[in-house]
């Protein structure tokens, strides 16, 4: 199977979750994944095996913050809500893409 | 604080997991409820949902190295999987554990030893700043007087102090033992003078009361004294009321102003002082030899502390640049202008001390340094022990290996887990050793012993030590196991897992197990010798005839410094003494001398011999003693020719000497010296001649060991007392000890205020003998250790071969060898090894014994006698453990052992 053009790039997909759970709310796992898949309408896609070794990570970073949980459907599920360092990580990131983008718009224009 | 919930983690891995497995079941149960909505069947949607997670296998993996630290991990795990497979082997791991923890035990001891004698510093502030003053160039004083080098007179020190800016500060000090008692038997203990700035330059504060400042080092000053925290504790039980409190010194009352901290007791490693007084006191206890102003009485130890910044070289050459002016205005005034000029060219040199001063370090560094040598053997032998054990385990693992190795988990991993089993074992060896060298490392400081004092150092449990024993002990482990794992881990899997190979003749592993048997037995036959060499010794140096009968006599140290008797009167004193002490019922001679035989002691002067007008200088010195009439009967040493003194030797009369064999035989020859005269040299100009009245059996002067040299004996009445003091030997038939009393209130008749110490001759011998001895009973319990080490390893193995080859020897049996065949190629084997154990010890011994040459008495270090003797027990002893497994071999029953496979 031809890999999808719409994988997520790594480095973004810790800013996507935190913007995720700044907007939302605490969501586990599954939930972030459906959220990000329709807010951008199927254009970006997660590749699930590698969200939650993400997720770990920010949680051990202290952006997010995780507890167990119970849906409306009765499972137990892991929650994660975004911590204060998490938001002022958010502001950080959002930033860099920012900037990043601009740059590359730029250089596709004029280069 | 990532790394410490990782951590944390470590412990904590199963929970981990399991939190993670359930999160990721979540997340595919909710994707294929999501499915089977959108119309997929449920078994498909559970595919496709598993398909879209990915390998959970894998995101597991990751999610765990993200939470746990991994390497952490491993190696904790390693650790319970070896502490499981201990325990499941207890009968292995005892054995182990025990020899491990004798071995990694001793070398702990002996480092604690050598460490707290040679290597640790001084308990002092910034002890990398102390240096000690010494003498360089030049000799000092006429006639051999006092040790050269480090002992200043008190003008030079003053000189030093008041001259010098190459140093911070300065201090001196001397050792001194006080008398606690006035009058009546002395109980002595240790301390010193100490000049006023010794505190303060070592940086050593008070914890009750002040210490000594240089403020009460002026000439004239009161009579103050410093405890040591130790000798507070000790004497005082820590009372807080010692300060202002009185303390009796040699008889004078000090004032107690304060305790020194903890930790301190003073600059002389192996001596413990408890007291110290400033050095303007030493006029008030020793009254009638002016300390302080004689020049040529060297007893003071100079030490100072750098100045910030400054190197011992810079301090050196600042000091040698002081030392003209200095020595110029000490000189003595009785030295010829040779002396003079070679005393003012001395120089002055720094040496770094931050350990300190020691005597007992010069005597027993050697003898530590040996045996730190020898425990290591006995460990190098305690290690192939265990990794024997540990070769013949591997073998009967080999299965769970290769099916592990299939299993796919990699050689190196193995291998480590296998090495961490070592380390632990040898941790728990290290941890049951150092209890064993807490208590053996006390037992052999009492073994030592430096002129009749106990030794006191600081034993208790330094980082360095610690250090060093966990550094052994891992070092140990790696050594043992690694042999045992890399071999291990090599086992091609395939034929592990089909069957063990039969051990024949020539398998490599049988091969490389005697090997390491072969050197068990070389490393032991080595120290066998060396302890047959060092008892032998020891043996011979207590059994030689010294020229005296040392059992049975009593020697009495009587002192009348506080009764001001008047210069006649003192002059008598001895007799007065020896005729009271000869009324005494059960002393069958009694006699008094300047000093006894293994005293330490001495007196030597050179002599000149005269004939007819003319003198010849004797090239060599001759050893001393001033003794009264009896003196030879009493220690039982032989008139050989002419007459002992009488009482009428006495002030007035004519000055005679008795010489001794040697003296005789090396410069009269044959002829007899009766009749001719001699004199001692009176700084650099010929005495008066004393006529030689009769020829002396030799005997040992100072020590028991030296090569006997010419002695001299004048009447003690005609000699210059030295101190108000005599020794006082009285022979007994009976114990001295029981004399003790009689003696003591004699003495107290004759005046209450006369001090006593008493000590048998046989006990001042046996004091000299204290290193051989030392020497001797270490490396005879280490020796005996070895052998027993090395021959458990050679019946180890030799059961070990029997019971793998029982097949083999089933075969040989069936097919009609005899049995007596059987215990022959055996018993063959074994002898094969243990021949080319003690060839190769043979060499070794040879080469290595020579280290020990200095220790040696009466006996070469390659002695033939005690080669062959060595050889002879090792083979014995060895052979005869080899014969259980052979005899078992040959009681192989053939139907039995073909059975097996």
């Amino acid at each position: 199977m031809p890999k999808r053009r719409n994988d997520i790039l790594y480095g973004t997909l810790q800013l996507l979750v935190l913007e995720t759970l700044t907007s939302r709310g605490p969501l586990h796992g599954y939930a972030i994944t459906s959220t990000i898949q329709g807010s951008s309408e199927d254009l970006l896609r997660v590749e699930e095996g590698s969200l939650y070794p993400a997720l770990r990570r920010m949680e051990q970073q202290g952006w997010l913050a995780a507890s167990w949980g119970i849906t409306e459907k009765n499972r137990e599920a892991r929650f994660y809500e975004i911590t204060r360092a998490g938001r002022a990580q958010l502001a950080r990131e959002r930033e860099t893409w920012e900037r990043v983008t601009e740059g590359v718009r730029r250089v596709l224009q004029y280069a | 604080m990532v790394w410490l919930r990782r951590l944390v983690n470590v412990f904590r891995s199963d929970r981990v997991d399991r939190d993670a497995g359930r999160e990721m079941a979540f997340h595919v149960a909710e994707r294929v409820d999501e499915l089977v909505a959108g119309g997929m069947s449920e078994a498909e949607a559970r595919r496709e949902a598993r398909r879209r997670f990915g390998r959970h296998a894998d995101i597991r993996a990751r999610v765990h190295r993200i939470e746990v630290i991994g390497w952490l991990e491993a190696v904790v795990s390693d650790l319970r999987y070896a502490a499981r497979a201990l325990k499941a082997n207890s009968g292995f791991t005892i054995v182990a554990v025990v020899s491990l923890g004798l071995g990694i035990g001793a070398n702990t001891a002996i480092f604690s030893l050598i460490h707290a004698l040679m290597l640790r510093p001084l308990p002092v502030d910034r002890p990398e700043e102390i240096v000690q003053v010494a003498m360089e160039d030049g000799s000092h004083g006429a006639g051999g007087g006092g040790p050269r080098g480090t002992t200043f007179t008190n003008p030079l020190w003053e000189g030093i102090r008041d001259r010098q800016d190459a140093l911070a500060a300065t201090l001196a000090f001397a050792d001194q033992r006080f008398n606690l008692t006035a009058g009546g038997v002395v109980r002595r203990t240790g301390g010193a003078w100490v000049s006023g700035g010794y505190f303060e330059a070592l940086g050593v504060p008070a914890v009750r009361g002040r210490v000594l400042a240089p403020a009460d080092d002026l000439p004239g000053c009161p009579a103050l004294a410093v405890l040591s925290h130790g000798y507070w504790q000790r004497e005082y039980g820590g009372a807080e009321d010692v300060v202002g409190g009185t303390i009796s010194l040699d008889g004078h009352p000090f004032r107690i102003i304060g305790v020194s901290a903890p930790g301190f007791s003073g600059i002389h490693v192996g001596r413990s002082a408890g007291i110290f007084v400033p050095l303007c006191s030493v006029r008030a206890l020793r009254p009638g030899r002016d300390l302080l102003e004689a020049r040529s009485t060297w007893f003071l130890n100079v030490f100072g502390r750098l100045a910030p910044g400054t190197t011992p070289s810079e301090a050196r050459g600042a000091l040698a640049a002081t030392a003209p002016a200095v020595f110029r205005a000490a000189v003595p005034a009785h030295y010829s202008p040779e002396e003079r000029r070679e005393f003012a060219e001395t120089s002055l040199t720094a040496e770094a001390a931050a350990n300190g001063l020691s005597l007992v370090r010069g005597q027993y560094r050697e003898a530590l340094l040996t045996l730190l040598v020898v425990v290591g053997v006995v460990l190098l032998i305690a290690c192939a022990n265990v990794a024997q054990l540990l070769m013949a385990r591997a073998t009967s693992r080999q299965h769970e290996v290769a099916v592990r190795l299939a299993l796919g988990s990699g050689r190196a991993r193995l291998v480590r887990q296998l090495l961490t089993e070592s380390v632990l074992l040898a941790l728990l060896g290290a941890a049951l050793g150092t209890l064993f060298a807490h208590w053996s490392s006390r037992l052999v400081v009492g073994l030592l012993a430096q002129a009749g004092r106990a030794v006191t150092l600081d034993l208790s449990l330094d980082l360095a030590v610690l250090g060093f024993t966990i550094a052994v002990a891992t070092a140990t482990g790696l050594l043992f196991g690694l042999a045992p794992a890399w071999r291990s881990a090599r086992v091609a899997p395939g034929r592990a897992i089909r069957g063990s190979g039969r051990g024949l003749v020539g398998d490599p592993r049988q091969r490389f197990a005697r090997s390491i048997v072969v050197g068990q037995v070389a490393l032991s036959f080595v120290l066998v010798v060396a302890a047959g060499l060092l008892v032998g010794s020891f043996r011979r140096l207590a059994t030689a005839d010294p020229g005296f009968r040392a059992d049975g006599v009593l020697i009495a140290s009587v002192g009348w410094s506080d009764l001001e008797l008047s210069e006649a009167r003192g002059a008598t004193f001895p007799r007065e003494l020896v005729e009271r002490v000869r009324t005494i019922p059960g002393v069958r001679h009694a006699s008094a001398s300047l000093l006894t035989p293994i005293s330490g002691t001495t007196w030597n002067d050179d002599v000149a011999f005269h004939e007819g007008a003319l003198e010849s200088r004797s090239e060599w010195p001759v050893m001393f003693n001033g003794v009264t009439d009896g003196y030879l009967e009493t220690l039982g040493t032989r008139l050989l020719a002419g007459r002992d003194f009488t009482p009428g030797d006495g002030a007035g009369a004519p000055p005679v000497v008795l010489v001794s064999r040697a003296l005789a035989r090396r410069y009269y020859g044959e002829a007899s010296p009766v009749g001719r005269r001699l004199s001692t040299f009176v700084h650099d100009s010929v005495g008066p001649a004393m006529e030689i009245v009769g020829v002396v059996e030799d005997a040992r002067y100072a020590r028991v060991d030296e090569d006997i040299g010419p002695a001299a004996y004048v009447p003690l009445e005609q000699t210059e007392p030295w101190s108000p003091s005599t020794d006082l030997a009285l022979r007994t038939d009976a114990a001295p000890g029981a004399l003790i009393p009689a003696v003591t209130s004699a003495m107290r008749e004759i005046h209450p205020a006369i001090t006593l110490e008493f000590a048998t001759l046989e006990d001042q011998v046996a004091v000299s003998l204290a290193r051989p001895r030392l020497l001797a009973t270490l490396s005879g319990f280490f020796g005996g250790l070895a052998l027993l080490l090395a021959v458990i390893g050679l019946y180890g193995t030799m059961s070990y071969s029997v019971a793998r080859r029982r097949n083999e020897m089933g075969i040989r049996i069936a097919l009609g060898s005899a049995r007596t065949g059987i215990l022959r190629l055996v018993a063959g084997e074994a002898g094969g090894v243990i021949a080319a154990g003690v060839s190769l010890g043979v060499l070794l011994a040879i080469a290595g014994t020579r280290l020990i040459g200095s220790f040696l008495f009466g006996v070469t270090p390659t002695d033939p006698r005690t080669l062959a003797l060595s050889a002879l027990i090792l083979a014995a002893v060895a052979m005869g453990a080899a014969l259980g497994p052979a005899w078992r071999a040959a009681g192989v029953d053939p139907m039995v052992a073909l059975r097996e496979e």
